[in-house]
Order: C-alpha cells, then sequence, then structure tokens
C-alpha cells in the first residue's frame, strides 16, 4: 500500500480506498483536471479530499492529480481547456481509447449505461439514477446542460418508446 | 435549428443506431432539457412523470389517460407547459400539451403531433444523420 504525505499528513492509500470513498458520491464540474475513478471522471480535489478527510485548501490540484496518478488512476484535460481534447495521462490502460482520438459522445456514454446524465456537447456532465439527482446536481453547480436522458444499449430499449 | 441524430453505446461495443432525438426544455427546468425521440407516428408528446414535479408542474386534478406503449400500459396525465428549445444561438418557446407519464421506463421522451410536430417544420436528413427543424410561421 503506497503511502504518500499530503498537507504535512501521511496516508496509506490503495486504488480500492479510493474507489470505495467514491461509492454512492457525484462527481463534480470539471473545469479542467480530471482523473478517472470507477469509469468516471473527478476534479483531483474532490477525490483527495473525500480520500483524506482535508480541505480542499490544504493542497492543490496538481498535489491531488499526483497523488492519485501514483495509485494508478489516469488522468487528464477536459475537453475545450486550453484547445486540447480529451486526453489521458500516465496510468495504462488508457480510459478512453488511444491518444489521441476524438472522444465521440457515444464513448463517453458507455460507462454510464442503466444511468440518467445531463451532456453538454460531447461531455458527460453527471450521471446518476434518477433525473432528480441530475438536476440537483445541476442546480447545486449552477450547470447547463444540453440533454438529459438515459442511457441505453439495446436498439430494444429505444424502440420500445416509439409504437410497433 | 439543427439536432444531430443521438449515438449510444451498444452493449458488444461500438454504437447503436443514431436516431433522432430532440432536446426539449420545460419551463422550470431550463438546465436540462429532455431528450425526446421524434416520433412522427405519436399522436402525443410524453415524458417521465418524474420530470414534472421537477419543474414544477402540478398534475394533481389533470386529465388522465391510459394507454399501452411498447407492449407496456401506462397511465399519462396531461399539463399545458411551456416548452423552449434551442441550439445555443437560436431559441424558441410554445404553449403545448404534454402528456406526463407512469411508469415511464424509455430512455427518452418522446415528440410526436400534438405538443411538438404541429409547431416546427421538420426537415429529417437521415442519411446525414440530422434533423432541421424550424418553428411553423
Amino acid at each position: 500500500m503506497p503511502t504518500m504525505t499530503v498537507a504535512g499528513h501521511r496516508y496509506d492509500l490503495d486504488p480500492r480506498t479510493v474507489e470505495a470513498a467514491l461509492d454512492g458520491v457525484l462527481p463534480e464540474p470539471i473545469h479542467e483536471h480530471f482523473v478517472v475513478v470507477n469509469g468516471r471522471r473527478w476534479p483531483p480535489k474532490q477525490v483527495l479530499a473525500r480520500v483524506t478527510g482535508l480541505d480542499r485548501a490544504d493542497f492543490t490540484t496538481h498535489q491531488a492529480r499526483r497523488a492519485l496518478t501514483r495509485l494508478g488512476f489516469p488522468a487528464g484535460r477536459a475537453a475545450g481547456t486550453r484547445g486540447h481534447h480529451p486526453a489521458v495521462a500516465s496510468s495504462p490502460p488508457p480510459a478512453f481509447g488511444a491518444a489521441g482520438t476524438q472522444e465521440t459522445l457515444a464513448e463517453a456514454l458507455r460507462p454510464f449505461i442503466g444511468l440518467w446524465v445531463a451532456v453538454r456537447g460531447d461531455e458527460v456532465l453527471v450521471a446518476a439514477s434518477s433525473p432528480k439527482e441530475v438536476v440537483a446536481w445541476l442546480a447545486r453547480h449552477r450547470q447547463r446542460a444540453q440533454s438529459m436522458f438515459r442511457v441505453v444499449d439495446s436498439e430494444q430499449a429505444i424502440t420500445g418508446a416509439a409504437p410497433q | 435549428m439543427r439536432f444531430r441524430f443521438r449515438e449510444l453505446p451498444a452493449a458488444g461495443g461500438g454504437v447503436l443506431t443514431p436516431r433522432p432525438v430532440v432536446d426539449i426544455a420545460l419551463e422550470g427546468l431550463d438546465a436540462a432539457p429532455v431528450g425526446c425521440l421524434l416520433d412522427t407516428g405519436a399522436l402525443r408528446t410524453r415524458m417521465s412523470a418524474e420530470l414534472a414535479p421537477l419543474a414544477g408542474i402540478d398534475l394533481s386534478g389533470a386529465l388522465t389517460e391510459d394507454f399501452f406503449i411498447g407492449g407496456l400500459n401506462t397511465a399519462g396525465a396531461l399539463a399545458r407547459v411551456s416548452l423552449t428549445v434551442t441550439d445555443g444561438a437560436d431559441e424558441f418557446s410554445w404553449d403545448a400539451p404534454v402528456w406526463f407519464c407512469d411508469p415511464w421506463p424509455h430512455p427518452f421522451g418522446l415528440a410526436g403531433l400534438e405538443g411538438f410536430l404541429h409547431y416546427f417544420i421538420v426537415t429529417i436528413r437521415a442519411y446525414d444523420g440530422y434533423l432541421d427543424i424550424e418553428p411553423n410561421p
């Protein structure tokens, strides 16, 4: 179990501890940097604060990102920031396909099959088990989505909505 | 206004056949426009009843109807609501009847004749994967 020092405190962390700490938590908006945990994108500071109990003011995004990539979580930079497309850095395997390929909405939605999502462009803003949770998250973070729907993975699930 | 057909991931990899989906915002729920499958064969415009309270729409005392959709018996409650579509540049709002349905296990709402198609000129370019809508003058 890797030991790391954050804001003067020593922590023994492993990937499972991090994944478990995020269970049932919704990711906050991604402003620039993100890490991928449990198939979802998270602000690095949100993750590290959750895991360590530290105040977010006690460490920087780069410290959080470095700590989490050391544990093997892929990190990247969101599309639209500094003109970059999503690119996953550091730990293999890459979560979003080969580096340099443009992520389509369908691929971005793949980790969220079965969930309600709010999307803007090719970006998934939030995914949750009900539209109520999605709407609450949007209101809490003052975000506007382009579309809200449930992600399904079969033709039958879509055509079921239309008269046969 | 142009809407690209919506692609969803397929279970075995790849994507499902892209579908014509328009994003319709309910008044009171502007931050989360509801993805609605365009259905030229549907008489009504329908959405999940879960959405009504989120938009502050009171369905108590509303006209209701039972119907079958996709083999499922569903109850719909009628409300006349203000709807908006936008492509980010242009925006159009209209008042229309929407049926809020329970249960509604479907991934999208349905944009049908009443509530949607009566208000727009719709050009579907399925081969090219998009549809254009413009308000009916």
